[in-house]
């Protein structure tokens, strides 16, 4: 049997242009660009602390690192949901961000125990913490959401969710570059929450944006 | 012609560079690959909206193919993405009936269409979900048909369909 003529495709045809493919790196560098500018932007604001170079950091390195690990692996995940595909399962990520509960986790049972829940100085410092965490990860949200509106993805709530936590995570990183507060109290709570606080903002508000 | 993986990919690496011929013979292959891929689950007076509506979509996101990879995942996961649309949409169709339109599956290509067809995504979901979502968004009954064929309440049937269609979205690109 002959091929039935489609007018859609010829039409398609004649208005097709050369396009540039969309690339993974591309989209891992918007992520990293936004993130060093929010690195830059906070160092030029509050300035880095100074007690990883004095040798003062004790639980600095473990929570900022996996904080910084769980972004990553978010941002890598975002930027390759903007090409559609099947068969992809994200179970890595889910495992890396079971390992980041147990910084809070870890955090509220010693503190139970020492019954510290709940100091005034405390929560005020981790407000101080969360708000900027939260609010540093403005710029890697936006170049994700930049990046998903170019591309094609298929799962686009899951995507936004991915997208709150990349933000949240590598915003707090960034932040918590500036915070002197060095304990698991601090940063396993309040340097945590963004992540948490962030995914909830992201599946909530950024589907709508990247739904095509 | 029937274009298979390698085919496909060629085409679409001279599409993206603004071959328009090749481009016409990748649309034209990607139309019948898709109402093979539609004719299960699709009530057959639907296939052409939504196959057009994959070309359209094909159309705008070119550019998200990677040559590095496989074509035929891309454009599979472009058209559950779009089904599942089509399924929000179209609460109730007007044809109820679904004929027996299974694709052969003797060829290589025809075993890949079966691997990543709309099936496996139905295979995911609870016995009750996929009757609710069948009879209601495919066959085109209504709520309180698909009720007394069933035996499940009308607001259950809501319940499934709701449910159903949220987890198929969410399946999207992670199921096979």
């Amino acid at each position: 049997m002959p091929p039935r003529p489609n007018p859609l495709i010829a039409q398609l045809a004649d208005e097709l242009e050369p396009v540039r493919p969309l690339r993974m790196r591309h989209g891992l560098a918007l992520a990293a660009v936004a993130t060093v500018l929010t690195i830059a932007a906070i160092a030029l604001w509050q300035g880095l602390w100074s007690g990883p170079a004095d040798g003062q950091a004790a639980i600095f390195f473990v929570a900022n690192g996996l904080i910084a690990l769980v972004g990553l692996a978010s941002a890598r995940t975002v930027v390759r949901m903007a090409a559609p595909r099947v068969g992809v399962r994200q179970d890595g990520l889910r495992w890396l961000l079971a390992a980041l509960a147990i910084l809070p986790v870890t955090a509220l049972l010693l503190m139970t125990l020492e019954g510290m829940v709940g100091r005034h100085d405390d929560v005020t410092d981790g407000l101080n913490c969360f708000i900027a965490g939260t609010l540093s990860g403005v710029g890697v949200a936006a170049a994700l959401i930049v990046w998903l509106r170019r591309g094609a993805p298929v799962a686009p709530n899951l995507a936004a969710f991915y997208t709150g936590i990349a933000a949240g995570a590598l915003g707090s990183f960034a932040h918590g570059l500036s915070c002197p507060f060095d304990t698991i109290g601090h940063l396993g709570i309040w340097h945590v929450a963004p992540v948490a606080v962030s995914a909830v903002l992201g599946r909530v508000a950024v589907p709508a944006l990247i739904r095509w | 012609m029937i274009a298979d993986e390698p085919i496909f990919a060629r085409l679409m690496t001279a599409s993206q560079g603004g071959d328009r011929r090749a481009y016409t013979v990748l649309l034209t292959e990607a139309q019948f690959w898709l109402e093979r891929f539609f004719r299960r689950r699709v009530p057959p007076a639907q296939i052409d909206d939504l196959v057009q509506d994959v070309l359209l979509a094909i159309h705008a996101k070119r550019a998200t193919w990677d040559e590095t990879r496989a074509f035929l995942p891309w454009l599979a996961a472009i058209a559950r993405y779009r089904w599942v649309d089509h399924l929000r949409r179209v609460y109730r169709a007007s044809e109820s009936e679904l004929g027996d339109y299974d694709a052969s599956e003797d060829s290589e290509e025809d075993a890949i269409l079966a691997r990543m067809s709309l099936d496996r995504l139905f295979m995911q979901l609870s016995p009750a979900q996929c009757n609710a979502i069948e009879l209601v968004k495919i066959e085109g009954l209504s709520v309180t048909e698909a009720a007394k064929r069933t035996g499940q309440s009308e607001s259950l049937i809501k319940v499934n369909i709701h449910r159903g269609l949220r987890k198929l979205s969410a399946l999207v690109e992670e199921a096979d």
